[in-house]
């Protein structure tokens, strides 16, 4: 492995160089190596337990890499003295089943974080939560429950807790696949539109439509290795991989 | 009708020496006094030193356990201290486990004489009392709260962690009231439990309720009415205790309502 520095270039903000990870015995990630640019939306695909969630939660260390190196803008995240909640609060993540946090009301969910870390006054956050409450049309609900909300509303509501930090990357870890069907699209539409604004996303997802539309690039993981990428249409159009063909002839 | 009469002014008369005569009322006044006190001082103590224990041995199962015999080999043999914290978490968590053994395996009766009249036998009594039953308490405490905080889905600290939150802070604004909530019946359980276990401080010259009852009786011969007046202030207490518990859980409820 080298062990140089990343090319300085502001224009890779995550960088993955031979990762692996292990539970016990058991290997989910065989060495992944990647680059994320700047503005990039990147799509995860691939069957159940081919490593995409635990690649994703690699990023941001909710899960300890075994080996490998994570550069994030050109710092080491992997190395022993990088200050680990510093780099999740530039890092947005969004659950499978939304973990709100259900003692505490809709704008307490999305303040907490920002007041305790005092990145914001409790005014400003107040105010910020307000703002993006407003512009996905839940601010009727900020002294709700997360109990009282249906779950397109509670995914909404996470996507948005994230986004008051104003993190530079959001990660989402299959962001619709506990949601009713007819709940998908609003959460789908929310993200395109966090998409068309610039941000890095990161999405591990088996929403084919959304990697098509949305995706800048599409990653195939099968067994804890990237198989294939492409950028979508050439993806879906022109599967090179026999395991990537045989897996869009299932779920497409 | 006559037996009837005569009876009931045999009562009068017991309640009258039980509670007027030499206003014999201030010393069951004195045992309430210090029955409430030792309660809340042993509740509050316990509560703290449970959910310390608890925390420290969630946090010990957290950072896996098996850590430590090849932490100690790498220790020996480099002489560099690899996973220090999580050898140091490995002798809290043992000292913890002795403490859960030696105070739930003994009667708190032989806990509090051997505080009483061992370690701390210059102290005040009734503080020597609220550190006996406080260290009793935490031990029971500190299982139910690790029971709750093991309930709280794992979800809600990786998304507290995921917002950039210390693993404390996590704990203690997201986990840990949630956890109440869980628990408070079992707590509410463990107060009641608490306040009637405190009935064995005569045993080390405290004069508590029950020991109010006994030095009455012993100057009136008479049983009956200190016992019964006894009874009814231990219920009573409760009785009061319960109603505060249901209010309390009704309103943590207000989250869960749809």
């Amino acid at each position: 492995m080298d062990n140089s520095t990343p090319t300085v270039s502001t224009d890779v903000q995550i960088e993955v160089r031979d990762l692996h990870k292990s539970f016990g015995d058991h290997e989910v990630l065989r060495g992944i190596d990647e680059r994320i640019h700047k503005g990039e939306k990147v799509v995860v695909i691939g069957p159940s337990g081919s490593g995409k969630s635990t690649f994703l939660r690699c990023i941001n260390l909710l899960e300890k890499p075994t080996s490998g190196r994570i550069f994030v803008d050109g710092e080491e995240i992997t190395s022993r003295s990088c200050k680990v909640d510093r780099l999740r609060q530039r890092m947005g993540m969004v659950f499978q089943h939304f973990n709100l946090f259900p003692h505490k009301t809709i704008m307490d969910n999305i303040t907490l974080a920002p007041v305790h870390l005092k990145l914001m006054s409790r005014k400003e956050a107040r105010e910020r939560a307000e703002q993006l409450l407003i512009r996905i049309g839940l601010i009727d609900k900020a002294s709700a429950y997360p109990s009282q909300l249906s779950g397109g509303q509670k995914q909404r509501i996470a996507i948005v807790r994230a986004l008051a930090m104003n993190p530079d990357v959001m990660l989402f870890d299959e962001p619709t696949s506990a949601l009713d069907p007819e709940m998908v699209g609003e959460v789908l539409s929310l993200m395109k539109e966090l998409a068309d604004a610039g941000m890095t996303m990161i999405v591990v997802t088996h929403e084919m439509g959304f990697a098509r539309e949305v995706g800048t690039r599409v990653l195939f993981m099968d067994e804890g290795r990237i198989l294939e990428q492409n950028e979508p249409n050439a993806f879906f159009s022109n599967p090179q991989h026999a395991r990537l063909k045989d897996f869009l002839a299932k779920v497409l | 009708m006559d037996s009837l009469l005569s009876i009931l002014d045999s009562f009068k008369a017991a309640v009258n020496s039980t509670f007027i005569v030499d206003a014999r009322y201030m010393i069951f006044l004195e045992g309430i006094k210090n029955t409430l006190t030792i309660t809340f001082g042993a509740l509050l103590l316990g509560v703290v030193i449970g959910v310390v224990v608890a925390v420290s041995k969630v946090y010990y199962y957290q950072t896996g356990p098996y850590r430590f015999w090849e932490s100690l080999g790498q220790l020996c043999r480099t002489g560099r201290p690899q996973f220090l914290g999580q050898m140091l978490l490995k002798l809290l968590d043992m000292f913890l486990n002795f403490y859960l053994t030696v105070i739930r395996g003994t009667p708190v009766v032989v806990q509090l004489m051997i505080w009483a009249f061992v370690v701390l036998s210059s102290y005040n009594e009734i503080l020597v009392a609220i550190i006996g039953f406080g260290i009793n308490s935490g031990a029971y405490v500190s299982e139910i709260v690790r029971a709750g905080i093991m309930a709280v889905d794992k979800g809600q600290t990786e998304a507290g962690r995921s917002l950039g939150l210390s693993a404390a802070s996590t704990m203690r604004l997201i986990i840990l009231p949630q956890a109440f909530k869980n628990v408070l019946p079992a707590l509410s359980n463990e107060v009641i439990a608490l306040i009637k276990e405190t009935s064995i401080v005569g045993y080390v010259a405290v004069t508590d309720l029950t020991k109010a009852a006994a030095l009455v009786r012993a100057r009136t011969f008479d049983a009956f009415v200190p016992l019964l007046f006894v009874a009814a202030a231990y219920l009573f207490m409760v009785i009061i205790l319960t109603f505060f518990q249901r209010r309390l859980e009704r309103n943590l409820q207000a989250s869960d309502r749809k």
